[in-house]
């Protein structure tokens, strides 16, 4: 939270996160190593420095694919959360097996000409204009450039500097990415394998990260209501004890309408630290907890209790026709809002 | 044989390259040593997280420098923090499922071992025939 920087903020679970993650890939460079020759046609062998660059490259791509899973499951079912927690270590750790895929390919291809090895490789096929022999390394090297970018920017430095929604948009680099990466296998390794368990394995990989995004897709803004700035939420009923309603206004921002101690608070539903959604997160301590990253909100003010100082806008409630109605005009992030006193306003309703 | 005017382009790509990266430690060394104090409170008094900025400033200065001179100048809309990019989800997934399955089909049909190549096409009679 708001305390000075350092350089990983480790705890234990961040430890396991990372020596599981640095178990797996190991466990797949070996047995890709292991099994891949087997694989190959006796009468076409495949070099030691290729199988090498193939098994860093496939697990690249397979990382990438289960990073880019992991958000739409942590919104269909909490249960992912955990492995969103510290997404950041698996895309810096997916950054260092691609640049590991790219220092085997300069080695092999590219080591032995008069032509330095950035020359060699941007010089071999420049045959942009064709379908097949496509030059698929250039690809490659946009993705590799997009994932250096999101690794070096991964710390919550580069997050506070240049705000969540710019930093947001930066990572969103992701997916174009992605599609690069499928262009450089489909017009790149795909070519020459004949054995078809690759193939079948990157189809299936890019159309789960598709099918969990559309599946996980966030609804449209609903249209402006005839109420001026005052838009419906729900019956007050409907929001537990402890727990958040989640209103998506016109204005395309959301609001979390939170319950505590039978009073009801609006905050800003995204969190100032990632953009986490608060909405879906408890009151444990009289404080909002970001389901993210634990990041805390008191419901009056929206501020982090001190020693921090994140802030949130605030948002003003009332109660009219059996509903919880909010104003979609932010306060500035921090404002006390006196919370609607649940009890007595039905009194009086 | 690579053509003069081919390697004489990839040339000027990596000067431009190695041109920006420069750059952008010059950039990193003004910035991380005077620059961050000014515009970010949670850097002050910390400096062994600043080395894990300078490859991500060599790339990106000139966005460093724009939030910078932003920050500078109080420019920042304090909601704007708050409003995450979520409308752009739907619409790059939108042309990404249709781009993935083509990107995949188009290099599948581009091989020359199947298993959707069309079938080849006899160019010249057989070298049996034709003598």
């Amino acid at each position: 939270m708001s305390v000075a920087f350092i350089p990983v903020q480790w705890n234990r679970s961040k430890w396991v996160y990372d020596a599981v993650l640095l178990g797996a890939v190991f466990v797949y460079i070996a047995a890709f190593l292991h099994w891949a020759p087997g694989w190959t046609e006796v009468t076409r062998p495949v070099d030691t420095a290729i199988l090498r660059a193939r098994a860093f490259g496939s697990c690249a791509f397979f990382m990438l694919t289960v990073i880019l899973c992991i958000g739409p499951l942590a919104r269909l079912d909490r249960r992912w959360l955990p492995l969103l927690y510290n997404r950041r270590h698996f895309g810096v750790m997916t950054c260092l097996v691609a640049l590991a895929h790219a220092g085997f390919v300069l080695d092999w291809y590219f080591a032995f000409s008069e032509l330095s090895k950035a020359q060699g490789l941007l010089v071999a096929n420049t045959s942009f204009g064709l379908g097949v022999g496509f030059p698929f390394e250039v690809l490659g090297l946009f993705a590799l450039l997009v994932l250096a970018i999101l690794a070096t920017t991964s710390h919550d430095v580069w997050l506070s500097f240049l705000g969540a929604p710019v930093w947001k948009a930066l990572h969103m680099l992701i997916y174009p990415a992605y599609a690069a990466v499928v262009g450089h296998v489909a017009f790149g390794a795909l070519q020459d394998q004949t054995n078809p368990l690759f193939a079948v394995a990157v189809g299936l990989s890019a159309g789960l990260v598709a099918a969990l995004h559309w599946a996980a897709r966030e609804a449209p803004a609903p249209a402006p209501t005839p109420d001026g700035p005052w838009e419906p939420v729900c019956p007050p009923d409907e929001i537990p004890e402890s727990e958040a309603r989640i209103a998506h206004l016109s204005t395309g921002e959301r609001v979390a309408v939170f319950r505590h101690k039978g009073r009801l608070s609006a905050i800003s539903n995204a969190c100032a630290h990632q953009n986490g959604p608060l909405g879906e997160g408890r009151v444990i301590g009289g404080c909002v907890t970001c389901p993210w990253h634990g990041f805390q909100y008191r419901l009056e003010d929206g501020r982090s209790p001190a020693p921090f100082t994140e802030t949130v806008p605030t948002y003003h409630l009332r109660l009219s026709e059996g509903l919880v109605w909010v104003d979609n005009r932010p306060n500035p992030p921090g404002t006390a809002v006196e919370p609607l006193a649940l009890e007595a306003d039905n009194e009086n309703a | 044989m690579v053509s003069p005017d081919t390697l004489a382009t990839v040339d000027s790509v990596l000067w431009l390259a190695s041109a920006w990266m420069w750059c952008g430690l010059a950039v990193a060394v003004v910035f991380l040593l005077w620059g961050i104090d000014r515009v970010e409170p949670n850097a002050r008094g910390a400096y062994a997280f600043r080395p894990l900025m300078v490859p991500g400033i060599a790339l990106l200065w000139p966005l460093v420098l724009g939030r910078w001179l932003w920050l500078e100048t109080d420019r920042v809309n304090p909601f704007s923090r708050h409003r995450p990019p979520r409308a752009w989800h739907g619409r790059i997934w939108l042309v990404l499922s249709i781009a993935l399955p083509a990107i995949l089909v188009a290099g599948l049909m581009l091989r020359t071992a199947g298993p959707l190549e069309r079938a080849p096409l006899q160019i010249a009679p057989p070298a049996g025939e034709s003598q």
